[in-house]
């Protein structure tokens, strides 16, 4: 697909099978990594025990007392190849809209906190990263930042953490950020974290490396089913959704915290079917398309 | 019911484990040591995948609300059923009002407490094990505290000719503070050069003190990174596309720490991958100290499955006998 390299193989323990579509971050890697995984899911093989689609790679569990590793390996490639066609590929998605207050009080505060472990010191994390991108003005950067749609190009590490990466833009022009020398031990949940090329929204208070840059007003958790819009799995994010961020001020995040917490809040979202032929042939043209209703 | 006197140190309720939820992020969990935990359920009769309660260096005291018949198996914890030395590897007969005190012990570190019927807590999606980062599953999402009281299923048929059977001394781990964990190559390892697998393979690693049911960290010595991230990845040279890891990645955060991920691991991140502990010796990490020593060998898929045929026929030959 899209003359991606040839897919590497490799076993992990005698558990799992990783596979290596690219090293760097392509979006169509992760295009194809999606459509695999997609493809696995409908065939059901016995002894198939988990699918993870990332971000320019997959991963799959399997119980080896029930399919061999090599019979298993055998498989892969096959879909590997097959699913190699691009005009065939298209998922659903859902474009969600993030309602986010950067540069705000926890994060800042956050940033100051564990500000040893950072290259920078002297800098809160926003800072930082407006410096490490060449940002003078803040107002700049956040307009520069929610101004394009993300791909949740992977979920993990915690539960409900979704990695997104920008649409329609040039490896030049993604903001890109260096993380931690040793992770924060602590992060206030719903704090929107920059590292790599890669944004993600922490669901819960936990460890973390990505630069501290704003908070989600909306939860990515919701253990108690309070929120219509997360009722499906407990989580937010889903591989292949697409996030949108929106900059809010402090009390217009506050109000929608409230609404949040009285369970009453709903969600902006659109559902709609990616096609990432159009993606590749027409690229920002795409993206105007599909966002133009939203 | 079981009721906690006194939660000892770590006290969690673990099954086999969480499966087909890894792409939301939410690990397997279950058992730490997989092998002590299934002995512990053949024991007393219980299907495989029957709930227990996992204890950490020090157990705690429970009082049994009725009569049960159970089994402790894994570090052997020094015990006492009414105040009267109570051993592990086999099946007693526990009546109402007893109690079940554990104290530390001076090898291994996961105990069990298997009862015949198995612990009764909702299956949380798909299981009953604790995972306490999310507060998922489990008794309420969390570790056992004094007061709690714990139901437990009827037991499928009737156990007490099981009573006094036991394990033989050839099947019951050694608990050594020096561990040979066999490791497949790969994954993300490109980021190595040939001097850096050397340092990894042919040095010994201390297991460090923040070492637990997420990650055991290792301190060993300095493994050099020579090439360039990707794009994508930022700019530190142990990182790379942010990956989905296997339970038992062998990690580097950084060029003097190593991580192996544990059954509550987070599932995916940014940290060079070199290889994965093959799932078996995963029970051997589990049951090290801090300050004991390991060292990694290279094994192939074709190892690693014999190594996973081994024990299985282990486990049936004991089961055959019980």
């Amino acid at each position: 697909m899209f003359n991606l390299p040839e897919t590497h193989f490799h076993f992990g323990g005698d558990e799992y099978i990783y596979a290596e579509i690219s090293r760097e971050m392509r979006i169509e890697s992760n295009f194809k990594a999606l459509a695999i995984t997609k493809e696995l899911r409908k065939k059901e093989i016995p002894g198939v025990v988990d699918i993870v689609s990332a971000n320019s790679s997959y991963l799959v569990r399997y119980n080896p007392d029930i399919i061999s590793a090599k019979n298993l390996l055998d498989c892969l490639k096959d879909i590997d190849l097959t699913k190699s066609d691009p005009k065939k590929l298209h998922f659903s998605a859902r474009i969600i809209e993030i309602p986010a207050w950067y540069d705000d009080p926890v994060s800042r505060e956050c940033s100051y906190r564990f500000r040893n472990r950072n290259p920078e010191p002297e800098l809160s994390n926003f800072e930082f990263v407006m410096k490490a991108n060449h940002f003078a003005d803040k107002e700049e950067f956040i307009e520069y930042h929610s101004g394009t749609p993300y791909l949740i190009t992977m979920v993990g590490f915690l539960p409900g953490t979704a990695w997104h990466f920008p649409l329609g833009q040039e490896p030049f022009e993604v903001l890109q950020a260096p993380k931690y020398h040793s992770p924060r031990t602590e992060t206030p949940e719903r704090c929107i974290g920059t590292g790599g090329a890669f944004n993600v929204i922490y669901p819960v208070n936990g460890p973390g490396s990505y630069q501290l840059i704003g908070r989600a007003a909306v939860p990515m958790f919701d253990p108690k089913g309070q929120l219509t819009d997360l009722k499906e799995t407990a989580f937010l994010a889903r591989p292949g959704d697409i996030w949108k961020y929106r900059p809010v001020n402090e009390s217009e995040y506050h109000q929608i915290m409230r609404e949040v917490e009285a369970g009453e809040y709903r969600l902006k979202i659109k559902e709609f079917t990616f096609s990432p032929l159009e993606y590749m042939e027409k690229g920002k043209q795409y993206i105007r398309e599909f966002m133009e209703d939203f | 019911m079981i009721e906690v006197i006194d939660s000892g140190l770590w006290t969690t309720v673990q099954d086999m484990g969480r499966h087909g939820q890894y792409h939301l992020g939410v690990p397997p969990s279950g058992a730490a040591d997989r092998y002590s935990y299934m002995i512990g359920n053949l024991l007393v009769g219980n299907p495989e995948n029957s709930a227990g309660l996992e204890m950490t260096l020090i157990g705690g005291e429970f009082m049994f609300r009725k009569n049960y018949i159970i089994a402790l198996t894994g570090a052997p914890m020094e015990a006492y059923l009414n105040n009267k030395p109570i051993s592990f590897w086999e099946v007693h007969q526990v009546q109402e009002g007893d109690r079940l005190k554990l104290k530390a012990c001076k090898i291994g570190v996961k105990s069990y407490l298997c009862i015949a019927g198995g612990i009764d807590v909702p299956d949380v999606m798909g299981s009953k094990s604790t995972y306490e980062l999310s507060r998922i599953g489990g008794y309420q999402g969390r570790k056992l505290q004094a007061g709690d009281k714990i139901c437990i299923n009827e037991p499928l048929f009737e156990t007490s000719p099981r009573v006094g059977k036991s394990i033989p001394a050839g099947y019951i781990p050694a608990f050594t503070d020096f561990q040979e964990l066999r490791v497949t190559m790969g994954i993300t390892g490109y980021l190595m050069n040939d001097m850096a697998l050397k340092t990894f393979l042919n040095s010994e690693w201390t297991v460090s003190h923040e070492s637990d049911r997420v990650a055991y960290r290792y301190k060993g010595p300095k493994v050099s990174f020579s090439e360039m991230p990707p794009f994508g990845a930022g700019n530190s040279f142990s990182n790379v596309v942010d990956i989905a890891y296997p339970i038992g990645a062998v990690l580097f955060t950084n060029e003097e720490e190593l991580i192996v991920l544990q059954k509550d691991g987070t599932t995916g991140g940014g940290f060079i991958t070199i290889g994965t502990v093959i799932s078996q010796d995963l029970d051997i990490i589990a049951q090290s100290r801090p300050q004991s020593k390991c060292r990694f060998i290279a094994v192939t898929i074709d190892q690693a499955i014999q190594a996973r045929i081994e024990r299985r026929q282990k486990l049936e030959t004991l089961y055959q006998m019980l």
